[in-house]
């Protein structure tokens, strides 16, 4: 009894104390703002900006007001594994583009990331997003679920801050006409359509008939639903649709028998990672007759995890997926920097929320303000060609918001490495079809 | 007559108490952030679901572990009515508070009429609402798995209960749904089917004997639950723009929902909106804490999942410490301080 | 009542024959997917069966709804990986850790968190160990990391010569495949609901136990330290789980929110079993294992829909259970 009072006691005066604190500042994380770029500004910026007042006043020369940058990701719940990778990666650019001397049009004003976390819920994601925007950000940066981000995105329509999604598939979000949000990912019918252009130029007249496992939420559905349309147009026949809980399966065996069953030529797999691991574990063990397991937007087939934990098994697994551009060597550079700053490979949700900052820092370098209306008029003209993402062309947004070049590569497990296969241009190895690791 | 006067001298203080509660909430949108303001129109959204749980679960003792079937029934209603068939969400509310008190009606009458009670009608409710959560991941109609959106109506907008541009409105009007919630509890509470409620909670058999239909005090009960809850999931809606079947019907809303009454007091008028507010105030408190910690505690900043650890530890020792609720332990306390 | 719990269950069986019908033609040309869903169905029924006898344990003996079962299975879900992952133990030599270790941990919530509030409404308790779950599925977080990791088995694919036969794992039944991981969690489930069974029936610990249940007040007059024996059965509950948490490692994932996944299921099968019966809690895994499998041959995609409709129908026909005593 004594014990739980003191305890009690000891957490009311912690919560007290925090209460008292986080006031004063409405809470907000600071990323090294402080550390390098302080410094830097002050010898670089000044020169042209401040150059006036700099002569009449003795005093140091102040660095000029952080930029506020919001960053709404899952960072706690069953999703937060992916949402504190994309913090990070958010972060990461903060840093460098800070120690780079921040933003030159602003007078080398620092970037400042404040992050949120959405808990994976709406309601939370979409109170935090007005905290930021009530704390001053300039832009927003989020949020992984399509489900948080329909909201979130119609909360920065109506407050006016613009939404760089790094990550949400739905074509929907950009469907509502809203004109402050922006999608760096490829959506939902980009993923279905050129996983079907992929599997055609992959297989040739070898794949006729395609089984499809996917996960039954908005991302799954929306996938294969497109995938079916554009695949039947390229003469590729849907001819088994498996839909699965991925939040709640423990096992998929039966479902990759099902898959199996109508002797397909290709299975086809769309989902998160636990369930992707699920549909591997099966496939392996089911030895399945197929040509090939192909991923379409799954979220386990193209990661350096997968082939790490997966061992020797996730050879020869092909996943369409948006991918960063691993022939670039400024991306090997981020990758290595990421690996050795947070003990975590880097995997490409990351690396999207590392490009969405830079997307940001790259419009506010533009507007030469920091105006919320200005960065997304700005942004609406984006043309950034040396972007780290593997896509055909620059980052540039159409009416709605979409990235006109964001698409998907094609990329498959050889030699215990996730190595690009698809497009041509883009190769770093001749694909292995057909191909399973069980000998197909 | 007689009756209706003891009913009001009865209820003159809970509706002084309401009077003077309105108006100290109204003060809110003075001087507070946007964000402050979502926060407390999302905690006035559950505390009215919760007020409705209060009913079914704190007056009648029918322990639901489901609720979020009623809330995701009133938020589907307004969404479908409103993107589909133009319904105004005013309507839709209505609407949508009868579509969760006929869902409550049925499935209340197969259960009570099967005997289920305790941990059995929880799991039932629970069952129910994952049913309905299953269900409505897979008809089109009602958007699968992607969901409804509401289209933006820019600018204020009475008529599709939108208010873009101000806020306060829409605090306000979740204000006025408590406050209408919580007078039709001080009124039930009162009335002659509120005191068959609480004689069924206290021991069906005994109120069987006094002439009460305990299944008919029971079905009064889960109706009136559903509706109001229904009615919060419905401005729920017109809250987050967006619907599906994770945010209407998952676990997660039956745990939050339940959750206010609890803390805040099983049973009593203010329970859910005490509850409420003690929880977002934590909630925010533990989260800004690990954001913006002290400089003694810097080791904790950005250590994300550390809130909600704190959010458990103070969850489960308010439970061991106080077990009927915040407004319980409040009673405990003055009786003790009169003593 | 009798009578009209069977023809209900009649009407049960004619709606899923129903169903089924049209989609016979379909699986009749696939016996192999049906082999595939009964054994997939038995064998992660038989983890079910695990987790859900530590909860009916519990359940009975103490009548408290416990939220935090799942939540227990994480702990030795991460305690396995780590120590398969930094001495390379193996998850199965890991159960002579992990059980003690949650019999350890389940006497230490009873007695600091759950005793206290043992007479509190049903709500206090299940939103009780609800916070349990909260603290330990996001210090699970703070420690390790949201990042799902998973390992594999080095003999998971691989022959063994029995001497009398040579078994060539993943092994073959009917066409159905039958991995070695789920095979040994199906036969240590086994095995461990036989000697909780012992424990229950047979010695004088469980004879203290089944009195506590059934009468706490009378127990406490012949002399038995009632709290005493709740700690020990939430102990034994949480154990349970715990085995079931270093079994599952090698075939499912680690994340803070996977133990979670099993106790809602969990919940299910108890209900089904019936309260506090460790051979109702094994059939009623392996039912709803099978049931789930099945439902997913028939209607795609709606493996828990399956399950909540039977849920559903022995909450209203058979609320005791299948091995329960009727207790309305």
């Amino acid at each position: 009894m004594k014990r739980t009072t003191v305890l009690l006691s000891l957490l009311l005066s912690l919560v007290l104390v925090a209460a008292a604190c986080s006031d004063d500042d409405a809470g907000t994380t600071t990323t090294a703002a402080a550390e390098s770029p302080a410094t830097t500004t002050a010898e670089e910026a000044p020169a042209t900006t401040q150059a006036a007042p700099a002569t009449t006043q003795a005093a140091p020369i102040e660095p000029p007001d952080p930029i506020l940058i919001g960053a709404i990701h899952p960072l706690t719940g069953g999703l937060a594994g992916a949402g504190n990778r994309m913090d990070n990666g958010a972060r990461m650019a903060v840093d460098e583009i800070n120690a780079a001397g921040g933003i030159a049009s602003l007078g080398g004003a620092p970037l400042e990331l404040v992050s949120a976390d959405s808990t994976g819920a709406a309601e939370v994601g979409v109170s935090e997003a007005e905290r930021l925007i009530g704390d001053g950000v300039s832009a927003l940066i989020g949020t992984y679920q399509s489900g948080v981000t329909l909201p979130v995105a119609a909360v920065a329509e109506r407050d006016g801050v613009p939404l760089v999604i790094d990550v949400a598939v739905d074509d929907s979000i950009l469907d509502q006409g809203y004109t402050y949000t922006f999608r760096i990912q490829p959506n939902a019918t980009s993923m279905g359509t050129n996983g079907a252009k992929f599997l055609s130029e992959l297989g040739g007249d070898e794949i006729k008939t395609v089984a499809y496992l996917h996960d039954d939420t908005a991302f799954g559905v929306s996938v294969s639903e497109a995938f079916t349309a554009a695949a039947a147009a390229l003469g590729i026949e849907v001819i088994t649709d498996i839909p699965y809980a991925p939040f709640s399966v423990t096992d998929l065996t039966t479902e990759m028998a099902q898959a199996a069953a109508g002797s397909p030529d290709v299975i086809v797999v769309t989902g998160y990672y636990g369930d992707g691991l699920l549909a591997a574990r099966a496939a392996t063990d089911l030895e399945v007759d197929v040509k090939a397991i192909v991923g379409i937007a799954q979220g386990a087939f193209h990661t350096p995890q997968f082939v790490e934990d997966f061992g020797a098994d996730s050879e020869l697994f092909f996943n369409s997926n948006y991918h960063f551009n691993s022939s670039d060597p400024i991306v090997a550079g981020i990758l290595e920097r990421f690996e050795a700053t947070f003990d975590d490979a880097m995997d490409t949700e990351a690396m999207l929320a590392y490009q969405a900052i830079y997307v940001i820092a790259d419009a506010l370098e533009r507007a030469g303000s920091s105006d919320p209306a200005d960065v997304q008029a700005a942004l609406a003209t984006t043309n950034i060609a040396d972007h780290f993402l593997a896509y055909p062309g620059p980052i540039t947004f159409d009416d709605t918001g979409e990235n006109i070049n964001a698409e998907p590569v094609l990329m498959q497990v050889v030699d215990g490495a996730v190595q690009q296969v698809f497009p041509a241009e883009l190769r770093e190895t001749d694909p292995v079809f057909p191909g399973t690791p069980w000998g197909g | 007559m007689i009756r209706l006067r003891q009913i009001a001298t009865a209820s003159s203080r809970d509706l002084l108490i309401l009077l003077g509660v309105v108006a100290v909430l109204a003060l809110v949108p003075l001087g507070v952030s946007r964000f402050t303001l979502s926060v407390a129109t999302a905690a006035l959204i559950f505390a009215l679901a919760g007020i409705g749980w209060n009913v079914l679960s704190g007056f009648a003792g029918q322990f639901s572990f489901g609720h979020a079937a009623y809330f995701g029934l009133g938020a589907y209603t307004v969404a479908v009515t409103f993107t589909k068939y133009s319904i105004s969400p005013w309507l839709g509310l209505l609407l949508g508070g009868l579509v969760a008190a006929i869902f409550g009606l049925l499935t209340g009458w197969i259960s009570f009429r099967f005997g289920l009670k305790g941990a059995y009608f929880a799991l039932a409710t629970f069952a129910l609402a994952e049913l309905l959560r299953l269900t409505f991941n897979k008809f089109d109609y009602v958007g699968a798995g992607v969901g409804i959106p509401i289209p933006l109506a820019g600018g204020d907008s009475w008529g599709t209960l939108q208010f873009e541009n101000t806020p306060a409105i829409r605090y306000f009007v979740a204000l006025g749904l408590v406050a209408l919630g919580t007078l039709a509890v001080i009124v039930i509470k009162r009335s002659r089917a509120g005191s068959r409620m609480l004689a069924v909670r206290e021991d069906e058999d005994a109120a069987a004997s006094l002439g009460i239909n305990p299944l008919r005090a029971k079905l009064v009960a889960i109706a009136v639950s559903g509706f109001i809850t229904g009615v919060a999931g419905g401005y729920y809606v017109m809250f987050l723009m967006f619907i599906d079947s994770e945010l209407a019907f998952g676990p997660f809303i039956s745990v939050v929902i339940l959750l206010r009454p609890i803390v805040g007091g099983v049973g009593t008028i203010w329970g859910p909106v005490v509850g409420a507010a003690v929880l977002s105030i934590l909630g925010e408190v533990t989260r800004s804490l690990v954001r913006d910690p002290p400089s003694f505690l810097q080791v904790i900043e950005g250590v994300n999942g550390l809130d909600q650890v704190m959010f458990g530890l103070i969850l489960v020792l308010v439970i061991i410490r106080a077990p009927d609720g915040i407004i319980g332990l409040f009673r405990r306390f003055r009786k003790r301080s009169s003593q | 009542m009798r009578g009209r719990s069977r023809t209900a269950i009649w009407a049960g069986l004619a709606v899923v024959v129903a169903v089924a019908v049209p989609q016979t033609a379909w699986w009749d040309l696939n016996h192999t997917v049906f082999a595939q869903a009964v054994v997939s169905g038995l064998l992660i029924g038989g983890v079910y069966s695990l987790v859900a006898m530590g909860l009916s344990l519990v359940f009975g003996v103490l009548d408290i709804i416990n939220f935090a079962h799942g939540a227990l299975m994480t702990i030795t879900i991460y305690v396995s990986y780590l120590l398969f992952q930094n001495y390379g133990v193996d998850p199965y030599v890991s159960l002579v850790v992990t059980i003690p270790l949650m019999f350890v941990v389940g006497v230490g919530i009873q007695r600091f968190a759950i005793n206290p509030v043992m007479d509190a409404p049903v709500h206090n308790q299940l939103l009780l160990t609800l916070g349990i779950a909260i603290i330990i599925e996001n210090l699970a977080l703070v420690l390790f990391t949201g990042t799902p990791r998973s390992i594999e088995l080095a003999y998971a694919r691989n022959e063994f010569d029995l001497g009398v036969v040579t078994l060539d794992f993943p092994l073959r039944v009917f066409g159905a495949v039958v991995s070695l991981p789920k095979l040994i969690a199906f036969l240590v489930a086994l095995l461990l609901a036989g000697v909780l069974y012992l424990l229950i029936q047979r010695t004088q610990l469980g004879a203290a136990i089944r009195a506590s249940a059934q009468e706490p007040e009378g127990a406490e007059l012949v002399g038995i330290d009632v709290r005493r024996i709740y700690m020990v059965t939430f102990g034994i509950g949480a154990a349970c789980v715990g085995a079931a948490g270093s079994l599952v490692l090698p075939f499912l994932f680690v994340a803070p929110t996977a133990g979670a996944t099993f106790t809602i299921i969990a919940f299910v099968v108890v209900v089904l079993g019936g309260m506090g019966s460790i051979p109702g809690a094994l059939v009623g895994g392996l039912v709803i294992g099978l049931t789930q499998e099945l439902t997913q041959l028939f209607v795609p995609g709606s493996k828990f829909l399956g399950v909540f409709i039977v849920f559903l129908a022995v909450l209203l026909f058979r609320p005791e259970g299948i091995f329960g005593k009727a207790q309305r």
